[in-house]
């Protein structure tokens, strides 16, 4: 099941590079929480009451619900509908997506280790890596702040390989980086230039 | 004790919040000083001692916790002096932030895990987030977005890096372990997951010590932050992201990848001056170029650490003086701004017949900061290049040496500008302030501090210094 959820997971990330509509990331960002919330579910078997439902709060609360909402509301605010200043055409994207791909698999490979699931590392690697590329192929702020969600996303599908039981410790940090992300989608996502949406005042 | 001071300090902040009241916040502001030199005391001591599992009071920790017990009255001095003026909501969120800021950076001193530590970086971000954003200009919440923005996303790479340290032992509890324990594993792990996780946790941090290249978000906080948050941006919070590196760092050097370590941290510093000096030499705006200066600064420090042998030592004393220069540099600019009106080069001039004693300050903190004798600097960075010569890098210590002449020219043609000349255009509309002379002090203590020990080096201080690099091979 749980290699269902993150083949599924891996998909809605070549969507990624594919889409063009920023309604349509919206709409991946938040199915990547509910993905994230199955697989926690399947991959954490041993853990306790409480850290379970901490972890679904986290994924479907946060992840699924409050940042898609707040998205869309900078969105709605925004009225930018499109991905329309992007520095590369969607082509070169869905290569650098696939080349992406292809890197997480050998990294992967070649970071074997008895304690970790290949899997796991390979997907959270491209995730990263395709965080990363839509933050430096992006001109829009709203493109720059999905790319840090996908990261977030990679953050903890990496916290998941370690074992089968993560740590309150874990948890909390992963809460504090969520409540920054909210923090920056809410509070300066709502308040900064929303008619360009690019930032142009501080430099030499 | 820490238990107390994290509570005593909650308390605090609520009451700010509650009172509402200029002059209760003022009180609360000065308690919280000298509270938090009480807590540097009693870690000095209690050395090595464990409390709330999480905090050890090792030498590293304390000597950071001490520079910022100094900085911390000249600093909420300077902050009530630039708040004055204000309403009083922004006024209180002002302290409250100040005083959240500082607690969150003691806890990450303190940190005896990278997990707490961690936790206490990302939280110094939402709090120095406040504190940039204290003018609620559009420029403000620019410098706001970035910073936040950017810091996020380094702590994200920061915290792989311990993810990785997590699969390198396969144990689930690996993250909440100590660095002490964590040590005693570290000759079983894969070199290549060692050289992974240090990288990841170099990146992600450089965010906070403003190196290359995550450097570009502190300069940006700099230019608009309230100068006496400027003064903690450039010096004890750089210290929490050194700090987080140098743990990590010391907790690799027994096994086989220091040699790599060593290399990408000159390489790291080398670019670090490169960019420095080459921004510097166009810059156009005052805190700008100091912000700079924090680059080249602690790209010398990475240099440093990257070097070993007397490096270390170097790089520890470094981070120190920095911290007093480069403070008192910035605490200066609140007062220049308030006589000249602007921090852009090209309408500044003629300080000194303005502002006799802020001049003198900035002369000397000129020199002191460029490490030109009798600046205590100037023993750091000649460490620094003996420890090249020693090592035979001679590559890096020619190019590191034309670097630091290009940020002297840069810095020494620009002070001499604005103290003596006349101003390149005058600015549409300024309205100067006359500033007490008195105001200086601070000023002028930290940088007799930096001069002092260029000539006597206290044995408690290079006592402390010896034993933060004590683990490290010689």
């Amino acid at each position: 099941m749980v290699i269902y959820l993150i083949v599924f997971f891996a998909v809605t990330l070549i969507y990624f590079a594919s889409a063009e509509r920023l309604a349509t990331y919206i709409r991946l960002i938040g199915l990547q929480g509910l993905l994230l919330c199955g697989i926690a579910i399947s991959e954490l078997k041993d853990v306790n009451t409480a850290n379970l439902i901490f972890i679904v709060a986290e994924t479907l609360l946060f992840k699924t619900l409050l940042i898609p909402y707040l998205l869309s509301a900078i969105i709605r605010k925004s009225g930018v509908t499109k991905v329309h200043r992007q520095a590369l055409p969607g082509f070169y994207l869905i290569l650098f997506s696939i080349a992406a791909l292809l890197l997480s698999v050998v990294l992967a490979n070649s970071l074997i280790n008895p304690f970790i699931n290949t899997i796991f590392m390979t997907i959270a690697l491209y995730t990263l890596f395709t965080g990363f590329i839509l933050i430096v192929t992006h001109r829009l702020i709203i493109s720059h702040l999905i790319g840090f969600l996908i990261i977030e996303n990679a953050v903890f599908i990496f916290s998941l390989a370690v074992g089968s039981e993560m740590p309150m410790l874990i948890n909390i940090g992963i809460l504090l980086d969520i409540f920054v992300g909210v923090l920056i989608l809410g509070f300066f996502g709502l308040r900064l230039k929303p008619h360009t949406n690019e930032l142009t005042m501080l430099k030499d | 004790m820490l238990l107390m001071f994290f509570i005593i300090t909650a308390i605090m902040v609520i009451l700010i919040f509650l009172f509402r009241n200029r002059t209760i916040t003022k009180f609360i502001a000065a308690g919280y000083a000298v509270m938090h030199i009480l807590l540097s005391l009693y870690c000095w001591s209690n050395p090595d001692a464990t409390e709330l599992r999480y905090f050890t009071f090792n030498s590293t920790g304390v000597l950071l916790l001490s520079i910022l017990s100094v900085l911390v009255i000249p600093t909420i001095y300077h902050g009530f002096v630039y708040t004055r003026d204000d309403d009083l909501k922004k006024f209180n969120i002002y302290h409250g932030a100040l005083i959240t800021l500082m607690t969150f950076m003691s806890g990450a001193y303190l940190a005896n895990g990278m997990t707490v530590l961690w936790i206490f970086v990302e939280a110094t971000t939402l709090a120095v987030a406040l504190l940039i954003y204290h003018d609620r200009t559009e420029i403000a919440l620019e410098a706001t977005w970035k910073y936040v923005f950017i810091c996020s996303a380094g702590i994200a790479l920061a915290y792989l890096g311990i993810l990785f340290l997590g699969f390198i032992y396969g144990r689930e509890d690996a993250a909440s372990l100590t660095f002490s324990s964590l040590s005693e594993l570290i000759n079983q792990a894969n070199p290549m997951y060692l050289k992974i996780a240090f990288l990841f946790v170099l990146i992600g941090f450089s965010t906070k010590m403003g190196l290359f290249p995550m450097h570009t978000v502190t300069i940006d906080a700099h230019s608009v932050a309230p100068p006496p948050v400027s003064a903690l941006i450039s010096t004890t919070l750089m210290n929490v992201g050194f700090l987080a590196i140098y743990r990590v760092y010391t907790l690799f050097s027994s096994s086989s990848v220091l040699p790599f370590m060593n290399n990408v941290l000159i390489f790291a510093g080398l670019l670090s001056l490169l960019v420095a000096a080459g921004y510097m030499l166009k810059a156009k705006h005052l805190k700008r170029m100091l912000a700079y200066s924090s680059l080249e600064n602690m790209g010398l420090v990475a240099i440093a650490t990257g070097v070993g042998g007397s490096g270390y030592y170097a790089a520890l004393l470094l981070i120190v003086l920095h911290s007093f220069a480069k403070s008192s540099l910035f605490y200066q600019m609140g007062q220049l701004s308030r006589v000249l009106g602007t921090f852009r080069l090209d309408d500044c001039g003629n300080y000194m017949k303005l502002y006799p004693a802020g001049s003198l300050v900035l002369i000397t903190g000129l020199i002191s900061i460029l490490a030109i004798p009798p600046s205590g600097l100037f023993i750091s960075e000649f460490l620094i290049m003996k420890g090249l010569v020693y090592n035979n890098q001679w590559f890096v210590l020619i190019t590191a040496t034309i670097l630091l002449c290009f940020v002297i020219y840069a810095m020494s043609t620009r002070f001499m500008h604005i103290i003596f000349s006349n101003p390149r255009q005058y600015p549409e509309f300024t309205q100067s302030v006359k500033v007490r002379p008195v105001e200086t002090v601070t000023q002028f203590i930290l940088l007799g501090i930096v001069v002092m020990i260029c000539f006597y080096q206290p044995h408690f201080l290079v006592d402390i210094i010896n034993q933060s690099f004590s683990l490290l091979p010689r």
